[in-house]
């Protein structure tokens, strides 16, 4: 099972995936705010990068998982990381 | 007087401000030895899930650690010795096991202690676990208080399994009168949609014990004459500055709450004595423009201090920011709440836990508030940023 996954398409017209999920606590990084290729979690200020999904500061300290994505005729097909989702404390893939 | 390149500078206080002060002046460059001193036995904690998923028993202490064990900051962290004295020559601090330490420059940020009634207090991590600990299932639990903390708690107390959750908020709705009647009657409708109970605008006196009901441990007594009988009672009526230690230094103190006066980037007009954080009160929140004991609050100080202390021009403080959670539903509010003269709803429902109001002065917004409307709130703020001025070279 994965946990879910965000889909982002920033002002410049590239697209990205990211586990949807902040590693610090429960919350939706679709929610977030996406500038300079990074999203910030909508609840603290933790920015990961939508390229790598590296995190820069706390409060969460473990990146989120990157996946890879292809535009093909207008369609977003992402293909799954292969690394451990990296799930806040407490939070469980469904 | 800026600290030196190779200056050691001593941060008094392991909790979320000395944490973040320390990360801070390390990532603005600081180069010199910096020691934190601390009077718990843990390593620093972040304490806004102590009422909740800490609580709830879903996260454990080690979750909770400040700093990250894969990538330490350089710092020499002393647990368990609590400071008793400041000294401005040498400057420096005394602690309880005998120890003296000096300190090129010092950062005071030793927090606040909660204040308390009676029953369960949730400051550190030590109340919280004997909360956890306590059998809540089918218990009738008293809430004195009426703030986040308070209704955090009592929302985890029926995901606990709670008998009963009485709160004692000591007002006609939870939060009335900082967050206005709407956000407060959508809070009352949220926690009696999960079967909280609120007693009103009755004070909460004190807590006795039950001598006419013996299956009640307590009774919690309040200002019409009620008593409310509980197994379990919990007070979260806020927290005073942790200065005790401070009172025959040369400090200024707040006369009414004991906090550290500071000026805008934490220093107190001492030289070399700074403070941030719960224990501190800066002059924009003196004067009430800035909150006091928020989160955000803290870390956006220590980011201030750590550039003044080290000789930089700090960057401008953002609108004010908090956060909540309360039976699934986010509660974010940004801006200066405190100054608003009038609160208007924007979108959503009172009954729907999906409120979205602005905070109005003279015409003007000047904060928002969602219930759940983290989009929102988050574009709100990035609308508001400040961002910091560009140097000519």
């Amino acid at each position: 099972m994965s946990p879910p996954i965000a889909v982002f398409l920033t002002e410049e017209g590239t697209v990205h995936a990211l586990d949807d999920t902040c590693t610090h606590q429960d919350a939706s990084l679709a929610a977030g705010w996406v500038e300079d290729c990074r999203v910030e979690c909508p609840l603290h200020e933790s920015t990961f990068s939508l390229t790598t999904g590296e995190v820069d500061q706390p409060p969460a300290k473990r990146g989120v998982r990157a996946h890879q994505v292809t535009v093909r005729d207008g369609e977003v097909l992402v293909e799954l990381s292969t690394a451990a989702p990296k799930l806040p404390p407490g939070v469980e893939v469904a | 007087m800026s600290l030196a390149e190779e200056g050691h500078l001593l941060i008094i206080g392991a909790g979320l401000a000395g944490y973040h002060t320390a990360r801070q002046v390390r990532a603005q460059g600081h180069a010199g030895p910096i020691t934190i001193l601390g009077a718990e036995a843990h390593p620093a904690y972040d304490r806004p899930a102590l009422s909740k998923a800490f609580l709830c028993g879903t996260t454990d202490l080690c979750d909770l650690y400040l700093d990250d064990p894969s990538d330490p900051l350089d710092a020499r962290w002393v647990r368990s010795d609590a400071v008793t004295a400041l000294s401005t020559e040498p400057l420096g601090v005394q602690t309880a096991s005998g120890t003296f330490y000096l300190g090129d420059a010092v950062v005071i940020a030793t927090g606040a202690e909660a204040r308390r009634l009676g029953g369960h207090a949730i400051r550190s991590v030590e109340d919280a676990a004997a909360l956890r600990a306590a059998p809540l299932a089918g218990a009738r639990v008293a809430v004195i208080g009426g703030g986040f903390l308070a209704l955090e708690t009592a929302a985890t107390c029926t995901t606990r399994g709670a008998g009963s959750v009485t709160v004692i908020a000591g007002e006609d709705l939870p939060g009335l009168r900082r967050l206005g009647r709407p956000v407060a009657r959508a809070l009352h409708s949220l926690h009696e949609q999960h079967g909280v109970r609120f007693t009103g605008a009755a004070r909460a006196l004190g807590v006795t014990r039950a001598p006419g009901d013996p299956q009640a441990d307590q009774v919690v007594t309040l200002s019409d004459g009620r008593g409310i009988p509980a197994d379990v009672v919990i007070s979260a009526i806020g927290a005073s500055p942790a200065t005790e230690w401070l009172s025959r230094s040369a400090l200024a103190l707040d006369p009414g709450t004991q906090a550290v006066l500071a000026d805008d980037t934490g220093f107190t007009g001492i030289p070399g004595v700074w403070t941030a954080g719960d224990c501190a009160l800066w002059s924009a929140q003196r004067t009430g423009l800035r909150p006091v004991g928020h989160w955000q609050e803290t870390v956006d100080q220590a980011q201030a201090l750590a550039a003044a202390l080290l000789g930089g021009s700090p960057s401008p403080m953002q609108e004010p920011y908090l956060w909540s959670d309360q039976h699934h539903v986010t509660i974010q509010a940004a801006g200066m709440l405190a100054l608003a003269d009038e609160v208007q709803v924007l979108a959503g429902s009172i009954e729907g836990n999906d409120l979205l109001v602005s905070y109005l002065r003279g015409g003007t917004e000047i904060g928002i508030l969602g219930m759940n409307r983290l989009r929102e709130v988050v574009r709100w703020r990035k609308s508001r940023r400040i961002r910091p001025a560009v140097l000519a070279a």
